[in-house]
């Protein structure tokens, strides 16, 4: 496919958004309106630039790239305008500040090459899990953390006793530590696949290697524990199972890894009444009907309702079920649009998956393979896990919808993630 | 590394094909269940959104409609202006009780076209009407309001048909219930009225079966008639008691005196009288299996066509076979036979209606918004119960028995009136009043059952021609009178 084809898909993907759009608001029996054209322009701009980016320092990056991501983008845009206009209007404006940062990124790298961010790896292990742990700042502070729905993700600017912004420094966090991971391990690839450590015939890599691993684990514990978020320490863990596994080849060290976090969970879920509400959650929602099942309950509902084809966009009622724009903004999507949309969403991750993993298949270097590998994973786990929960396959937690769920800052990390990967993609094709 | 790299990938979209498998379950297999679980708000909010159409009596008085609901612009509430005139008949459309009786069975008739599912969508290709219909009932307002009237305070049910058509003029269960009270969001009167011993959600035209007692008689001597095992002149032994063959059981009139002189009786005086003594020997001497096989033929063992599910009267022929004595009990409505007023009211319809039993129903046209009529219920015959000889027998018989037999209080003055009485002996219980019967003007015509359980008010002194017959006369007295 051609860089031209590929502006034709992101145009297509634009005017899917606006189509979408006023589909909704026909459905509510008033005609296109300004967010018809709001939608449209916001979309061309933002992807538009990015494909103009692509061509300038990513040339031969994969075409396919951009537009999964618009497509993704553009139903998310559709649903959450559809649940609530006026997060839609703030969304759009955080995919414009999206797509500039990302388009900041890629030309930073086009500049010094990826190979850059190997110098800084410690930089980014350091500044990944401070990050990570930056919402326990006392929220009294002018830069502080703050809990929202029992969890300690958020950080705010304060000044003069208003709120000027809010973001969860977690969501940049995972790429900055998937670009540590990926130049960590191509460097010590070498011990961990020969390590002959053993305990029994299980073989471990050496102790000193594992220290900044050992670092982050107990970092996700720390969230888990603390900030009370079970889906970033799902995600965090998969990712170093992930990434682990990817550079050494030994399913040892992620099993592992895995056994030790399965211990720590349980002991949390019997120390921690949250964690210990979660999988009750999962396990038996309908005992607790009103309370703590009904979350899951109400998506389950919506996708019952929403049967093969949907109600139709604008005739569902996905206002039914709470945190619709955030954490269940599958579960509208696949009401209003059935098992259709549903499956179309899902296949359009792995589509991204494979094309991301095609990028690590064909690099030459350990570096390049694993940064492609993780950041491509990266925002797999995150779609599996939050899929996964609203569908009752896994707890719930409150991890974001790669680009469909509202919400700024996982929107700004995904798109820097795309836009290193389109660097990496180039640099492997070149 | 490519190795590690191409498994991980593998896994990773081998999740995501498990993601798909679960939502094909969840949207698709178990998507219903989800769907239409009561406790999923959507399915509130779509009842409440559905404006149904209307059902409407023969004379046109509305006896449910969707009203408006003041408290929202979009939605509709069902309503009941007539109350508990109609409960059995109509039914009720309610989120938390469900569906029953008409409302249930004409549901999809009744709701509104409006959403886009995918029958919708079908119906809208294929042509078949959208949008809300109504229905008009063969019920009539008058007639159901003497039904009501008449059966006040006691448990029991009034089944009403015209006898060359099969519509149903009035269909009265007592206690009957306020449908009203189950709409909306609350179950309390709703669960109330479930736990109320008195049963009024009981449908007592078709869903009980009661001993019919001597309104038995009419198939009895139908069997008798037809086989030309006897006429109306044929003459029986008239004694106190009637042995049963083989056992020390013993049949006897209801006032444990004779028949008529003490000598011989009549055929047509011990239908005129209701003897049990001549009519256990006629049982016992048509057989079981030919009074089986006439008890089937107006019905029996089998559920009715109707538009509401019925539970179907009994006659256990096979049982009987080789066993007099039973068989000579079954022949007065005793034993095991048990029987459904609508059934009984159908043996009354096809005596009068010259031995053809037609089939009853309840909804005689379907109209739309504009009052176009959709679709008219014909009458349809079932089949030829008895010959035309036999039913003129059977009417004469029972014309005589209101004449001056034990159905005098169910005579109309100026008006043909024939019925048969029935007193149904409940051990350890205050009787079953029946009766069955006709009545005939210039212009008009009326079959009807009437059954008072345990006696009413009457309690143990009951029989069917003190207790059930005026309700007869009354309710068919209101019909001869409609000007429609």
């Amino acid at each position: 496919m051609t860089r031209n084809a590929e502006a034709a898909l992101l145009a297509g993907a634009a005017v899917l958004a606006a189509l979408g759009v006023s589909i909704v608001t026909a459905a509510g029996g008033d005609g296109p309106d300004a967010n018809t054209a709001l939608t449209f322009v916001v979309m061309a701009l933002s992807f538009g630039s990015l494909h103009l980016a692509f061509r300038q320092w990513a040339r031969n990056a994969s075409p396919y790239l951009l537009p999964i991501t618009a497509l993704i983008t553009a139903v998310g845009l559709v649903e959450i305008y559809r649940l609530d206009p006026g997060a839609a209007s703030l969304q759009r404006w955080w995919l414009l500040i999206a797509s500039a940062l990302a388009i900041g990124v890629l030309a930073l790298l086009a500049r010094y090459g990826t190979d850059v961010l190997l110098r800084y790896r410690y930089l980014f292990l350091t500044a990944g899990l401070v990050a990570f742990m930056l919402p326990l700042l006392p929220s009294a502070w002018p830069l502080g953390g703050v809990e929202v729905n029992g969890s300690r993700l958020w950080l705010q600017l304060r000044a003069f006793d208003t709120t000027i912004v809010r973001f969860q420094p977690g969501e940049i966090a995972k790429v900055l530590l998937v670009v540590f991971l990926a130049s960590y391990l191509a460097s010590r690839q070498g011990a961990l696949v020969s390590s002959t450590r053993r305990i029994g015939r299980i073989t471990i890599p050496e102790p000193r290697q594992l220290f900044p691993l050992a670092a982050a684990w107990v970092v996700s514990l720390v969230v888990l524990v603390y900030q009370r978020d079970l889906g970033a320490s799902l995600l965090l863990l998969a990712l170093f199972a992930a990434m682990l596994y990817a550079a050494s080849g030994r399913v040892s060290y992620p099993l592992v890894g895995a056994g030790l976090f399965v211990i720590g969970t349980v002991a949390a879920a019997r120390l921690f009444d949250h964690v210990q509400r979660r999988f009750d959650a999962w396990l038996r929602p309908w005992d607790d009907f009103a309370d703590s099942g009904f979350q899951i309950a109400q998506s389950l509902f919506a996708l019952g309702s929403g049967s093969l084809t949907g109600s139709g966009l604008g005739l569902g009622r996905p206002d039914f079920i709470p945190s619709a724009t955030t954490d269940f903004i599958f579960a509208a999507v696949a009401e209003e649009t059935g098992l259709a949309g549903s499956v179309a969403i899902v296949a359009a991750y792995s589509l991204l998956v494979t094309v991301g993993f095609g990028v690590s298949l064909r690099a030459r270097d350990p570096y390049r393979k694993l940064l492609a590998a993780g950041l491509t994973t990266v925002i797999a786990i995150q779609a599996i896990l939050i899929i996964g929960g609203v569908t009752r396959l896994l707890p719930l937690t409150g991890i974001t919808l790669p680009f469909m769920s509202y919400g700024g800052s996982s929107l700004v990390a995904n798109m820097i993630a795309i836009a290193v990967l389109a660097r990496v993609s180039h640099e492997v094709a070149s | 590394m490519n190795t590690p790299i191409r498994r991980l990938a593998f896994v990773l979209l081998v999740v995501l094909g498990i993601l798909v498998l679960n939502l094909t379950y969840l949207q698709v297999v178990a998507g219903p269940r989800y769907r239409d679980d009561l406790r999923n708000p959507r399915v509130a909010a779509a009842r409440s959104a559905t404006e149904r159409g209307p059902i409407v009596t023969r004379e046109g008085v509305v006896a449910a409609e969707s009203m408006p609901d003041p408290a929202s612009t979009q939605d509709f509430i069902r309503a009941y202006p007539e109350g508990t005139l109609f409960a059995h008949a109509v039914g009720y459309s309610t989120l938390l009780f469900g569906d029953a009786a008409l409302e249930k069975e004409f549901g999809r008739e009744l709701s509104s076209g409006s959403d886009l599912t995918f029958s919708g969508i079908i119906d809208a290709l294929v042509g078949r009407e959208q949008g809300a219909q109504g229905i008009r009932l063969t019920l009539s307002h008058a007639v159901q309001q003497e039904a009501e009237r008449a059966l006040a305070g006691q448990a029991g049910a009034v089944v009403a048909l015209e006898p060359s058509t099969g519509e149903v003029l009035a269909f009265y269960s007592s206690p009957s219930f306020d449908p009203n009270l189950l709409v909306g969001e609350s179950a309390e009167a709703g669960d109330d009225l479930a736990a109320d011993p008195a049963s009024p959600l009981l449908n007592r035209v078709v869903d009980q079966i009661l001993a019919p007692g001597s309104s038995f008689k009419v198939i009895t001597a139908a069997a008798a008639l037809e086989s030309g095992l006897a006429n109306p002149d044929t003459m029986y032994p008239d004694v106190t008691e009637l042995e049963l063959p083989g056992s020390t059981a013993v049949i006897r009139n209801a006032d444990r005196g004779t028949c008529g002189d003490g000598t011989q009786v009549s055929f047509s005086l011990a239908f005129r009288r209701s003897c049990n003594t001549v009519f256990g020997q006629i049982g016992m001497d048509v057989g079981a299996g030919l009074l089986g096989a006439t008890a089937d033929d107006f019905g029996y063992n089998d559920p009715i066509p109707f538009e509401l599910p019925t539970v179907p009267s009994v006659f256990p022929t096979s049982s009987l076979e080789g066993d007099p004595p039973a068989t000579a009990q079954s022949a007065i409505g005793q034993r095991d036979v048990q029987a459904s007023p609508l059934q009984m009211a159908m043996v009354a319809a096809a005596v009068v209606n010259d031995g053809v039993l037609m089939r009853p129903y309840l909804v005689s046209e379907r109209f739309d918004r504009d009052l176009n009529i959709l679709s008219q219920t014909g009458p349809v015959e079932l089949r030829r119960a008895v010959s035309p000889g036999t039913a003129a027998v059977l009417t004469e018989l029972m014309i005589d028995a209101v004449t001056s037999g034990t159905g005098t209080a169910a005579a109309i003055p100026a008006a043909q009136v024939g019925g048969k009485t029935g007193t149904a002996e409940i051990p350890g219980s205050a009787p079953h009043a029946w009766f069955i019967g006709f009545a005939q003007s210039e212009t008009r015509s009326i079959a009807v059952a009437v059954v008072v359980e345990n006696g009413g008010t009457a309690g143990t002194d009951a029989t069917g021609g003190r207790v059930a017959a005026p309700i007869a006369r009354t309710v068919m007295a209101a019909w001869l009178a409609t000007a429609q």
